[in-house]
């Protein structure tokens, strides 16, 4: 009697970098959107048209609340550096 | 010496089947990622995280990053697990290829027994930036360790 399946396998990483910046809120909606929608090239077109049409409205929805949580962090980190004496330094980050 | 591909090291395998590996979120065991240049020469039959060859440089320190467990799950007749993506923030590290291995194997302390070798294909580099490694969608096909 044969036995079936009991292949082991790894997956492949991809390595996202950047260079004198940090990723923005529109390159880590793209790699959420990723984690949480796939559409299949095979499945059938009104499907598909339907799958990325909610895809699109989350990418919006996802990249707008980033920009909310960035500014929001930068609130905080304002306020720190301002109560750590460092006005300057805080007008700078409220600034970016 | 270089990297040549992705392997599931055969001595993890082993390691499965003698239950010394949980990859339970929170409860399990703790894995990191080290990264390495492309003088490292890793496949099936290595066995535990080295030093030699790994990367340094701002934002990263010898032994490589902690990973976040995904509780595994099972998808048809395949069982996968998954990590959360990690990333090196505000570094300067150019990296060829990763292990993955359990630094709690068997709820031991400071184990270095390897799960995964990981080719990233070509260098890859930040400068003064993040260095993320993006796990593969956690389904049937492409999350990091299956079981088909």
């Amino acid at each position: 009697m044969m036995v079936e399946g009991g292949k082991i396998s790894p997956g492949i990483v991809e390595v996202q970098t950047t260079n004198h910046r940090g990723f923005t809120p529109e390159e880590v909606a793209e790699r959420c959107l990723s984690k949480l929608l796939s559409v299949s090239d095979t499945a059938p077109p009104a499907i598909k048209e339907q799958a990325n049409a909610y895809k699109d409205h989350m990418r919006a929805v996802l990249v707008f609340y980033m920009k909310e949580a960035v500014k929001s962090d930068r609130t905080t980190v304002y306020n720190a550096l301002c109560d750590a004496g460092q006005k300057d330094l805080a007008e700078l980050i409220r600034r970016l | 010496m270089a990297f040549t591909g992705n392997f599931m090291c055969t001595s993890f395998k082993q390691e499965l089947l003698q239950a010394q590996h949980n990859f339970t979120a929170s409860t399990g065991h703790t894995f990191k990622l080290a990264m390495y240049d492309n003088n490292a020469s890793f496949d099936a039959s290595t066995t535990d995280y080295t030093a030699t060859n790994e990367v340094s440089g701002t934002g990263y320190s010898a032994g490589g990053g902690t990973l976040t467990n995904v509780t595994p799950t099972t998808s048809g007749t395949t069982a996968l697990t998954d990590f959360d993506d990690l990333t090196f923030s505000s570094s300067t590290i150019t990296a060829r290829g990763a292990l993955i291995y359990n630094t709690t194997t068997g709820g031991g302390t400071g184990t270095t027994d390897t799960v995964v070798v990981l080719d990233f294909g070509s260098d890859k580099s930040s400068s003064a930036g993040d260095f993320t490694i993006v796990f593969p969608t956690a389904d049937a096909s492409n999350a990091i360790i299956r079981i088909a």
